[in-house]
């Protein structure tokens, strides 16, 4: 007889991380490997390596990202550059969108995994109503922490889980405890979304936040695409052991399209990255392209939404968003469970690997996929399955 | 808008607020219990606090309740309708989060089933209607422990299992409500008891790994009896096996192994290079299970003679060993797109058994399932199927014996097909309803009324609805 779908699925069904075998080689083949091995150098091997996808080995789940309180769909992951407070160099920092009845927008909490310890301890749990963040507090993809042991994080919060009820939102400024520092909030912060950008000198820091909760609306049946998101620098003065203050904001693109979504919650510019060039690379999640921003640091105006660096091809709803040490763009895909690695000198799409292929969803790994960050080794990066609230690291 | 466009310069607009957590007074808006009562997975939500709680030692629970109702307007011994239901409920142990032991994984669950069984009370048909039917009880379901290796790449199942929940399975067969569409009639006809399936289980272990290239690997080797009684007399509450606490290992071993291919479904790691779009995704599997019990003979009796013979002993000649080869074909044959919610999935299983053991020697279920059917119904599925079981020639044979022997008009079983129709409705997250209609030709093989020794059981058109409910 047949029984309903088990009610607990195992957590190791989940994970499927192997390199696979190697091709069966002729033997013309690995005579030419065998004679031609000695005389490549480093830098010949290196040249075959068209990337750094290729490279990794393995997917290893490091731990579940739940808190105590029950907060779910991890977002933003931040690689710690310094040790301060309760943070150790190395620590990753993780927030959660979700409450712990899975309602979107009301997540408030960021936790924090030392992988010397190998132990999930709770950062920061963030009182749900902050006077000076208008309609609460659920934590997005925008966070990030300065060298000066700040951690400024995002919100875009809801009080019903859905767009409906969707508030302005802030930044908040977290001291190395944990403690709420201080806000930032005015008429062009509204819904800081995606992974930020950060150029942090220390006493100086910028910020580069997109924003996209200009006039969206409830996630009706089929709701409408406003071309309203915004990317916002936000230069920040830091002196010696006093909280941040603005000196300077500066809308530097603007007219990308966001849009509620009865399952996602809302979909918009999400992934920023700066490049050596100056140039700051968003993914363009409705427009399936990644956009370039060129002087992103300095310039003065509004970019629109950027010369189009690629488009579409194996880009599937681009999300979080970062730069590899070889100058390559790494983008987690929202409609699949892969990465995409992107050359943005010459535009090219090298190639995606898979790294959530949980077929429970279709297209496998859909909707499992948001932040991502490099390792400190540079070798390899975590990302999140949100679906199973777990950090990965791909090595 | 323009003013979106320029810069704003120095910030007068942006402001910084300062000291807030120590000081700030927190309104205490917690959502209800309604907040998203129609858009969560499940009933409960964090059922107040409890799941997470638990979950901070790594532990899962969940409860999920079925209850349906049948009705068969027309053929079986008697028209009517029944009401039947089940309660399962699991607890999971994450030992990651327990206590820092990674890949382990510990699950217990159990079932209370309850109402009337219509396939005993009215169709005496061997594809019941809806796979939950059971003898009304309270039992232990399965009590496992799994250890995953190299990052999942291998692992090891031990415990009391129930083999219908990883072996033979189809996905978009999954979705009927005959008891064919899910455990098969052969093993359901042919083992004892039905072998370790639901409601049932057994003490075995379980390997499984992942090949690469697509291909998964499984076997295992349980204990073949669940209720541990004779063939005749391995009902589901036998002993304390009606509570679950039957943890029998006296009877025979059954070995079952099956492959797996997984088509056009990538694995982690795998590389996509863009060259070409990817294909529809299937799953293939082919599979044997040998068990090493004796079995009765359908047809003779211990001495050689017919079991319809009047100078027979009545006692059946027991045959050692029995074994299935299995295959199992799920395939989705279209899609508009590849993250389009609508796709057609067709499906097929076939599997066969020695006919000179068992009751059942062949049997095959198939059909087709559509996603997404109707405008704005994206987690809705429809499906079409259809079973065949075909009663062994030795069972067949005993019929053609009876004739004989007796002089009187008797029926040749033969094969008994169903036809299915059905819409599963995904209300919301946590409520499934499913409106059904099955017709079987030929019930039972062509066998005459128990109540009515004159009439065949004729054939019945049965309806049925089921509800679904994740707390």
């Amino acid at each position: 007889m047949r029984p309903p779908a088990p009610l607990t699925e195992p957590i190791g069904s989940f994970i499927q991380s192997w390199a696979r075998p190697a091709c069966a080689l002729s033997l013309k083949w690995v005579f030419a490997v065998v004679i031609a091995t000695p005389i490549l150098s480093g830098d010949a091997r290196a040249a075959e390596q068209k990337g750094l996808l290729e490279t990794m080995k393995r997917h290893s789940i490091i731990t579940s990202t739940v808190p105590a309180n029950g907060d779910q769909n991890p977002y933003a992951i931040v690689v710690a550059p310094v040790s301060a407070g309760k943070i150790q160099q190395g620590d990753v920092l993780v927030d959660n969108f979700n409450d712990r009845n899975n309602l979107q927008g009301l997540g408030t909490t960021i936790v924090d995994y030392n992988p010397t310890t190998k132990k999930l301890s709770l950062f920061a749990a963030i009182p749900r109503n902050l006077p000076q963040c208008p309609g609460g507090v659920g934590l997005t993809t925008a966070m990030t922490m300065l060298k000066t042991g700040w951690v400024i994080v995002g919100s875009l919060p809801s009080r019903d889980g859905t767009t409906k009820t969707k508030g302005q939102g802030c930044l908040i400024i977290l001291d190395v405890q944990g403690n709420v520092s201080g806000t930032l909030t005015g008429p062009n912060i509204n819904g800081p979304w995606g992974n930020m950008a950060v150029i942090d000198n220390g006493t100086t820091a910028t910020l580069f936040v997109s924003n996209t909760g200009f006039d969206v609306g409830p996630p009706d049946d089929e709701p409408p695409v406003v071309n309203k998101a915004t990317v916002l620098r936000i230069e920040l003065s830091i002196p010696e052991g006093k909280l941040p203050t603005v000196t300077k904001e500066t809308m530097i693109a603007s007219g990308f399209g966001e849009r509620a979504d009865k399952d996602v919650f809302i979909i918009g510019p999400t992934g920023l990255a700066l490049g050596n060039d100056g140039v700051l690379y968003v993914s363009d999640a409705l427009g399936n392209r990644i956009a370039a921003i060129p002087n992103a640091a300095t310039r003065a105006d509004s970019a629109g939404t950027g010369r189009e660096v690629t488009k579409d091809g194996l880009l599937k709803r681009p999300l979080a968003m970062i730069m590899a040490p070889n100058g390559h763009l790494l983008v987690t895909n929202g409609l699949n469970g892969q990465v995409v690695e992107i050359d943005p000198q010459s535009g090219t799409q090298i190639y995606a690997r898979w790294v959530d292929a949980n077929k429970a969803q279709s297209p496998p790994g859909s909707g499992d996929l948001f932040g991502i960050a490099m390792a400190p080794t540079g070798d390899s990066f975590y990302y999140v399955e949100d679906e199973v609230n777990m950090l990965v690291l791909a090595h | 808008m323009l003013s979106r466009l320029s810069p704003i310069g120095l910030s007068f607009c942006l402001t910084t607020h300062l000291a807030l957590a120590q000081g700030t007074t927190i309104s205490p808006s917690e959502p209800g219990f309604t907040t998203g009562l129609w858009t969560r997975g499940n009933l409960l939500g964090d059922a107040g606090g409890l799941r997470s709680e638990l979950w901070n030692y790594g532990i899962t629970f969940g409860v999920q309740d079925i209850n349906e109702v049948w009705g068969n307007v027309s053929g079986g011994i008697q028209r009517g309708a029944s009401y039947d239901g089940v309660t399962l409920m699991s607890v999971g142990l994450d030992t990651q989060r327990a206590f820092g032991w990674v890949g382990g994984t510990l699950n217990i669950s159990g079932w209370n089933i309850r109402g009337r069984n219509i396939a005993a009370n009215n169709l005496l048909n061997l594809q019941t209607p809806s796979g939950i039917l059971a003898s009304p009880t309270t039992r232990l379901w399965e009590v496992w422990y799994q250890q995953s290796f190299l990052d999942g790449r291998f692992d090891v199942k031990i415990g009391q299992q129930s083999l219908d929940q990883e072996f033979m399975s189809s996905q978009y067969s999954s979705l009927f409500l005959n008891t064919m569409m899910g455990w098969p009639m052969v093993p359901s006809a042919d083992l004892y008891a039905g072998g370790p399936a639901y409601p049932l289980s057994s003490l075995g272990l379980r390997l499984r790994t992942q090949l690469g290239d697509g291909f998964t690997a499984l076997g295992g080797v349980f204990q073949d009896n669940p209720p541990g009684g004779p063939f005749n007399d391995d009902g589901q509450l036998r002993g304390s096996t009606r509570w679950g606490g039957n943890f029998n290992l006296r009877t025979g071993a059954l070995f079952i192994a099956e492959i797996q291919y997984a088509l056009n479904q990538p694995n982690n790691g795998d590389m996509d290079y863009g060259r070409h779009a990817a294909g529809l995704p299937g799953t293939y599997k082919l599979g044997m299970w040998v068990d090493t019990a004796s079995f009765p003979s359908p047809r003779f009796d211990n001495t050689g003679l017919s079991l319809a013979d009047p100078l027979s002993t009545g006692v059946p000649q027991m045959l050692r060993n029995n074994f299935s080869i299995y295959g199992v074909v799920d395939q989705m044959i279209w899609r508009p797109a590849a993250d389009s919610p609508q796709s057609v999935g067709v499906f097929a299983r076939v599997m066969g058994a020695p006919g000179d053991r068992n009751l059942i020697s062949f049997s095959v279920n198939a059909g087709i399932t559509v996603k997404a059917l109707l405008p704005g119904r994206d987690d809705d599925t429809m499906g079409i199927g259809f079973g065949i079981a075909k009663v062994s020639r030795a069972a067949a044979s005993l019929d053609r014996d009876t004739v004989f022997f007796s002089g009187n008009p008797f029926p040749v079983r033969g094969a008994e097909t169903f036809i299915e129709i059905t819409y599963q409705i995904q209300a919301n997250g946590w409520w499934q309803l499913q409106p059904d209609f099955q017709y079987v030709f030929n019930p039972g093989g062509g066998i005459l009324k128990p109540n009515n020794p004159a009439q065949s059981v004729g054939n019945e058109a049965i309806f049925g609805l089921r509800s679904v409910v994740t707390f």
